[in-house]
């Protein structure tokens, strides 16, 4: 894997009638990860991609995808040619048919996938005479997601493509991309508040809490950073103040201290030496507890 | 693709109002028999704005060129034109039920996405506005009467150019509001309030309907080179606003 950026955005602000929905995000995603991008509802993840696909304007700051700037309006569709995206509401033309709009889609592609269209059709069991309006939510997902898979594009951008779908056609989807990132050379920016999905399939996690990147990084090493170390003592936890670099969260309940830290654990257990606990244990974190620790830290 | 997308987004509208039109200009000139069979029914004297209206168009139904003008391009014609030119030129650019993330989303720019709209559109206003127009030079001996071709290309021509404003406040509106409603709404609304101020002020010379009827044309013999400039100007920069308020606006 190459480490050269394919999307980079720093000190990315953007806000609608006064109110910042991104504020300073730095990030970065490397050429041929899947990087999952994480937030509560409303923390700024679908302006992001709004804004990488130059559908929206930054306030300050820049956004940069292949290298090229994302609101430059040239720059913005030679991105879009080289991008798939499947947004959250599955938004395509209801007046259309499934054929009418795969072949409405392939005609600004020069790169389109016929072998995969064909692939994908006969996969997804989509209906080509079906118009997209009566087509259900996961039916939609599907259309969306092949439209997406199909254009050769050197990126996909997924906006909560699981959004509102059952566990069967999730995991349907979910398998659909893996396989096909497996065997095309492609980068994934997906956003998600389903943790579990993000575990299945990335290989990089950014988290974002109101507008900012509280955690960033290949998911085994923020994994590794996060640890919690529990220390049991032989009367009540001592009050004393554990000074070491990435405490996040400290907690006291009777003999047992626990703390969470995202600077490993080592400089913890270092510190905790000195409180002489009776043992003390270092646990790894879920990326659901990652998740909700880093947003306690930020709020 | 993009003009096949715009086309089945805008082909009822359009088949519509063609079929209708068509259906009013045959009927237009079938019943000049019957017109003319009622004309000495009117009465000599009628008072009041109505009757000054009925005087008139019985004045004008004397001359099959005065029928035409007055019941075709005057009356069925501006008023038909007037309102498909409304429901062409509204467009759901920003409604996410319409797939605007989706387009958005393609390789294309902006004031590529807005131009295919506004000419296809476009296209299919003048399709409405000539083609019925041109049924009645065609239609006319069945009724033992002669129109011109001449005549019928330019009073179409002023009413393509002056409902063009009302297509352009449409396409305008819609890149401003994120529902077909509002625009479609505001954009009648609009149509409607100039009809009301032209008939209050009795066809003032800067009235956008009298240049739709091209009433200089029939009165005079010479073309409303003015208005015909002012509607085509204003036309241009309602698209120009559309496409720039398009491109600027954030998703």
């Amino acid at each position: 894997m190459t480490e050269q950026p394919i999307i980079t955005t720093s000190g990315l602000y953007k806000s609608y009638d006064g109110v910042e929905a991104v504020r300073g995000l730095d990030l970065q995603v490397p050429a041929g990860s899947i990087c999952g991008f994480l937030g509560r509802n409303g923390a700024g993840k679908t302006t992001t991609i709004k804004i990488l696909l130059g559908m929206a304007r930054p306030t300050r700051g820049e956004a940069r995808v292949f290298g090229l700037l994302a609101h430059s309006p040239q720059a913005s569709a030679a991105i879009r040619l080289r991008t798939g995206f499947v947004g959250e509401e599955k938004d395509l033309y209801p007046y259309m048919t499934v054929a009418e709009m795969v072949r409405f889609a392939a005609a600004f592609y020069p790169r389109w996938r016929r072998d995969l269209e064909q692939r994908y059709l006969r996969r997804f069991e989509l209906p080509a005479e079906r118009k997209v309006k009566a087509l259900s939510r996961g039916m939609r997902t599907k259309l969306a997601l092949l439209l997406a898979l199909c254009r050769g594009a050197d990126l996909l951008i997924l906006d909560e493509p699981t959004a509102g779908l059952d566990p069967a056609i999730t995991e349907e989807v979910l398998q659909a991309l893996v396989t096909h990132v497996g065997a095309e050379a492609m980068t994934v920016f997906f956003s998600s508040h389903h943790i579990a999905e993000v575990e299945q399939i990335a290989d990089r996690v950014a988290i974002i809490d109101r507008g900012r990147s509280v955690v960033a990084g290949a998911l085994d090493d923020v994994r590794q950073a996060f640890c919690r170390v529990e220390m049991v003592f032989d009367g009540e936890a001592p009050e004393a103040e554990l000074r070491a670099p990435g405490v996040i969260q400290v907690r006291r309940s009777g003999r047992v201290l626990v703390v969470v830290s995202r600077g490993g654990a080592d400089p913890i257990v270092s510190a905790a030496r000195a409180l002489r606990p009776k043992s003390i244990d270092v646990v790894p974190l879920t990326l659901k507890e990652i998740f909700l620790a880093s947003l306690g830290e930020e709020a | 693709m993009l003009w096949y997308k715009s086309w089945l987004e805008t082909r009822w509208r359009f088949l519509i109002g063609l079929a209708l039109l068509l259906c009013s200009a045959a009927g237009a000139v079938l019943t000049y028999p019957q017109v003319l069979k009622l004309l000495p029914q009117v009465p000599p004297h009628v008072d009041g704005l109505l009757g000054e209206k009925i005087r008139e168009a019985a004045d004008l139904a004397r001359s099959y060129q005065g029928y035409v003008w007055s019941s075709w391009f005057r009356q069925n014609l501006t008023q038909a034109a007037s309102l498909f030119a409304v429901l062409l030129g509204t467009a759901s650019f920003l409604s996410l039920e319409g797939g605007a993330l989706f387009t958005l989303s393609l390789p294309v720019s902006r004031r590529r996405l807005v131009f295919v709209r506004a000419a296809t559109g476009l296209a299919e206003l003048f399709v409405l506005v000539f083609v019925p127009s041109l049924l009645i030079p065609l239609l006319s001996p069945a009724v033992g009467e002669r129109y011109a071709l001449g005549s019928a290309l330019i009073h179409s021509a002023c009413l393509f150019i002056a409902a063009s404003v009302l297509f352009g406040l449409a396409l305008l509106l819609s890149t401003v509001f994120g529902d077909v409603w509002r625009p479609l709404l505001i954009a009648l609304a609009v149509a409607f309030a100039l009809a009301i101020v032209d008939q209050a002020l009795h066809s003032p010379a800067l009235s956008l309907y009298r240049l739709m009827s091209g009433e200089t044309y029939f009165r005079t013999g010479r073309l409303p080179w003015g208005g015909l400039l002012a509607a085509a100007g204003a036309a241009a920069s309602l698209h120009v606003a559309a496409i720039a308020n398009f491109t600027r606006r954030d998703f």
